[in-house]
């Protein structure tokens, strides 16, 4: 079944269209993963599901129903949570405070959730009260991945999770999305390590200009010899 | 790009309009008696001096994109380094001949611009528009208090007027300096503006990343405008020490910084021809507000509060429903060749 | 004057300060812009307040002394014309504006001049004072320590302090209060984790307008009340702010008090009066933000 469907979108910043009709899709239970030069619009793409920039045109439906012209604080209230590539974590809260922002429209079951997230990742709990800003970068993205996950999405984006991390951890960080992608989360994921990336897919997408240039399943992709010189770096 | 671009003999035709208009009004308000000729002259006089400083600041923020809330202090450094060193009543006892203490004034200003701007400039717009207030707040604070040089809070009188060895009247050697300095620098900055140095500076304040790319120093360009329009501003600043003849502390009110502000954006940042007109009909909204308070409705009202009011309203009015301007530079002609392509095509 | 005397003066300024900089800094971080209109903002509430208090005495009501019902009547009449003058300003100005920064701060210096305007207007240019009794310095101060304290700046500092630490209370541990710093530190993943901005702007005004009306009133109980004394404190405000560093509400309270002490100890520094003092405060605002303007408590940012 889709879960997200994302049809003919064009969008962009002011006057300047960066996303050429794009269609894309997520079914129940896979990791997608779109991969693409550096200002290809990789994450405004995201950005325009997550309704943090407006699609001009075009449709972006979510189990059905239409989400696209919906704002971020509504279109998280209907399953959906996103990871952003920066800025991804409220560095002057702790810990705990930033688990408890993730839990904003589920605070009911906001305590419960923390303590699933502290026994996943015990280094959370260990640094439940100190500042986001005192982390390193591996426990940051920890957090990011907790905060977001702390409304127990059905579909998780997530926008370049390996970037900026040493390469010891960039393993980890994928196990973290094979982990989340088996507990019932779909994944969308933009990822610049392609290869690293489309392993643990199903599918993938290549944009470059704004445009899908390419889609298949994730194997196909990374034996398409054309696509590994173009976007694998040979 | 689809957009109409309206003819620019058609545009500088209603600039003529806006001013012609103002000037009947003017004639008319004489001939009814509403106005002697003398305070008329002084309005055309005043006008011309805002006109200086409005094109000063559209260098600064209109053609660089740079936010300066210290316009009334380089204002300042020009009127207070001109009545010091010319007044009969300044502490200094210098009475140099006015055209030498303009050029001392533009001297200072010139440094006083790079002393500011050089740490200034890299600020973010909003560090930068509080810390140039910061700047003018002190140089107000030292010009009031420091007064065994500026005589402090007693001001200055005693300012020769305009070249005097001109063979006119004080009022027409006024008039005819500001005209004649207006028009200077309105065709100079019209000159450089359409000079590879214009161009510069627009994709500049387009897109700063872009300008380094092509292996162009922003900062450079930027002090360049920066200064720039600090000289202006100083120059219109020793016109008005002359042409006044008298300055105090109270002159340097921040606010009037505020009031350029509104010429400038009411005009169309990035617009010389906005500046000029902008200027016009903020000197009619500051002095025509005198004349409010003659009808009943306002009569309770005092000038100081309604003027404030109606710049105040003013500023709000125009961001929300016209934060281009009356003038938006597009109608500029700053590269004629492909604003004809654009009119071809559409 | 002794030195500890000059400090006294500038903890009783620099809690007024303290009071305008935590709000202007709540509306700077969420509101993303500096409010050009937010010492005239709390020159709105000193005036709310004298309307209180006039009434009061028109009533036949006569304080004896600074401590009384009175005082809390005049407060709480101030921080309801602060709020609902800023909540207006918001929905009619700010919000259909719908642009950036630079845009904003240019519309708030017409904001701050129309409230200006108005004030001054309604009340003429006269410097007001509020109906309490203008006692001098507490004895029993003066005798133990040698330093001159009057009522009025008892009753300042407590009531700052109250405001400060319910403020710190509610920021630290209600889930409002955290909602307001997560937005502050990032308005864009604070609406992604479901964050309402118009929850949090709303506060941000309700609480930018009670704490700016506050300080007016204490400025003009300080001092005197005049209509156009909001751009005097304006600059001082945003001292305090940046010092601080911009969002950071704590950074805020210590710029207060630094920017208060600063502008009242001036005399301390050899061949410097205190008609320096703002200038002083002006020169360390402009040094922060050229060589730390994350301020001195916040991050390196730019
Ligand atoms: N806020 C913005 N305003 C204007 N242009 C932007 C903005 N964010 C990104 N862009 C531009 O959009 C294009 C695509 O950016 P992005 O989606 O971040 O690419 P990617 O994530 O694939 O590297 C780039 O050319 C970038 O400069
Ligand atoms: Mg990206």
């Amino acid at each position: 079944m889709t879960v997200l469907d994302i049809d003919q979108v064009d969008s962009g910043y002011g006057d300047l269209q960066i996303l050429h009709d794009v269609s894309m899709h997520l079914e129940e239970d896979e990791i997608v993963c779109i991969i693409g030069p550096n200002g290809a619009g990789k994450s405004t793409a995201i950005k325009t599901i997550f309704g943090l920039v407006q699609p001009w045109t075009g449709a972006i439906t979510l189990r059905g129903t239409e989400i696209s012209g919906q704002m971020p604080e509504d279109i998280v209230r209907q399953g959906i949570s996103y990871v952003p590539q920066t800025d991804n974590v409220f560095s002057t809260l702790t810990v705990e405070e930033n688990l408890e922002i993730g839990g904003v429209t589920v605070s009911d079951e906001s305590t419960e959730m923390i303590e699933k997230l502290y026994d996943r990742f015990p280094i959370l709990e260990e640094k439940r009260s100190k500042k986001a800003r005192t982390l390193s970068g591996g426990q940051r993205q920890i957090l990011a991945f907790s905060r977001a996950l702390m409304v127990d999405p059905d579909v998780l984006l997530i926008d370049e999770p390996s970037a900026g991390l040493a390469p010891s951890l960039v393993q980890d960080v994928f196990e973290n999305v094979k982990q989340i992608n088996s507990l019932g989360t779909s994944v969308l994921m933009v990822e610049q390590n392609a290869r690293a990336g489309l392993n643990i897919s199903d599918r993938g997408y290549v944009l470059a200009q704004g445009q899908v240039k390419y889609e298949d399943d994730a194997q196909a992709i990374l034996e398409n010899p054309e696509i590994g010189e173009l976007y694998l770096g040979g | 790009m689809n957009v109409t671009i309206p003819k620019t003999d058609h545009e500088l035709g209603s600039t003529s309009v806006v001013l012609l208009g103002l000037i009947v009004l003017l004639g008319l308000a004489i001939l009814t008696g509403a106005l002697t000729v003398s305070y008329a002259t002084y309005l055309i006089a005043l006008s011309g001096m805002y006109v200086l400083l409005a094109l000063g600041l559209n260098v600064q923020w209109g053609y660089g994109g740079i936010i300066n809330f210290a316009v009334v202090a380089f204002w300042g450094l020009g009127a207070y380094v001109a009545a010091l060193a010319t007044a009969r009543t300044s502490p200094l006892g210098l009475e140099w001949h006015p055209l030498f203490a303009l050029v001392v004034a533009i001297i200072f200003s010139v440094i006083a611009a790079i002393l500011v701007g050089l740490p200034a400039i890299r600020l973010r717009a909003d560090y930068l528009a509080i810390a140039t207030l910061g700047f003018s707040e002190i140089f107000r604070l030292l010009v009031a208090n420091e007064t065994h040089i500026t005589a402090g809070m007693a001001g200055l009188a005693g300012i020769p007027s305009v070249l005097e060895d001109l063979p006119f009247d004080t009022v027409t050697t006024n008039l005819l300096v500001v005209a004649v300095a207006g028009a200077l620098v309105f065709l100079f900055l019209r000159r450089i503006h359409r000079s590879p140095w214009g161009r510069v500076m627009q994709i500049i304040k387009a897109d700063e990343d872009l300008a380094e790319s092509l292996g162009k120093n922003a900062f450079s360009f930027k002090m360049q405008t920066f200064v720039l329009g600090c000289v202006i501003m100083t120059i219109a600043g020793v016109y008005y020490a002359h042409f006044i003849g008298y300055v105090d502390p109270t002159d340097l009110d921040p606010l009037e910084t505020f009031f350029v502000w509104v010429a400038v954006i009411l005009g169309g940042s990035g617009s010389n021809r906005g500046a000029v007109v902008g200027a016009f009909i903020l000197v009619a909204v500051l002095e025509g507000t005198r004349f409010l308070t003659d009808f009943s409705i306002f009569a309770a009202l005092s000038t100081g509060p309604l003027r404030l009011l109606i710049v105040g309203v003013l500023i709000v009015l125009i961001m929300r429903f016209k934060p281009e301007g009356l003038y938006p530079p597009r109608d500029e002609l700053i590269w004629p060749k492909s604003q004809t392509d654009t009119e071809g095509q559409s | 004057m002794s030195v500890i005397q000059l400090a006294v003066d500038g903890i009783v300024y620099g809690s007024i300060i303290v009071l305008g900089a935590v709000g202007l800094s709540l509306v700077y971080s969420i509101g993303d812009f500096p409010n050009f209109a937010h010492g005239d903002l709390m020159v709105a509430g000193a005036y709310g307040g004298l309307v209180a208090n006039l009434g009061l005495t028109q009533i036949g009501l006569q304080p004896t002394s600074v401590f009384s019902p009175e005082l809390l009547v005049t407060i709480v009449a101030g921080l309801a014309i602060g709020i609902v003058v800023a909540v207006a300003t918001h929905y009619l100005v700010f919000k259909p504006l719908d642009s950036g920064p630079i845009a904003l701060l240019i519309t708030s210096f017409g904001v701050a001049l129309i409230y200006r305007s108005l004030i001054w207007m309604g009340f003429g240019s006269s410097a007001r004072s509020y109906n309490f009794p203008r006692s001098g310095p507490i004895g029993s101060i003066r005798d133990a320590t040698g330093l001159a304290v009057t009522n009025r700046m008892l009753v300042i500092v407590l009531a700052t302090a109250v405001v400060v630490t319910t403020l710190h209370f509610v920021l630290q541990y209600s889930m409002l209060g955290k909602k307001m710093r997560a937005a502050a530190d990032n308005g864009d993943l604070a609406r992604i984790s479901g964050i309402r901005p118009r929850e949090t702007v709303l506060t941000m005004w309700v609480g930018g307008g009670a704490l700016a009306a506050m300080g007016g009133v204490f400025l003009g109980l300080h001092t005197l009340i005049r209509p156009l004394m909001g751009f005097d404190i304006l600059l001082l405000i945003f001292a305090a702010v940046i010092l601080g560093g911009i969002g950071s509400i704590y950074g805020a309270m210590l710029g207060g008090f630094a920017i208060g002490l600063a502008h009242e100890m001036t005399p301390v520094i050899p061949g410097v009066g205190s008609e320096y003092g703002a200038a002083v405060a002006f020169v360390i605002m402009i040094i922060i933000l050229l060589v730390r303007p994350g301020g001195i408590l916040g991050e390196e940012t730019t």
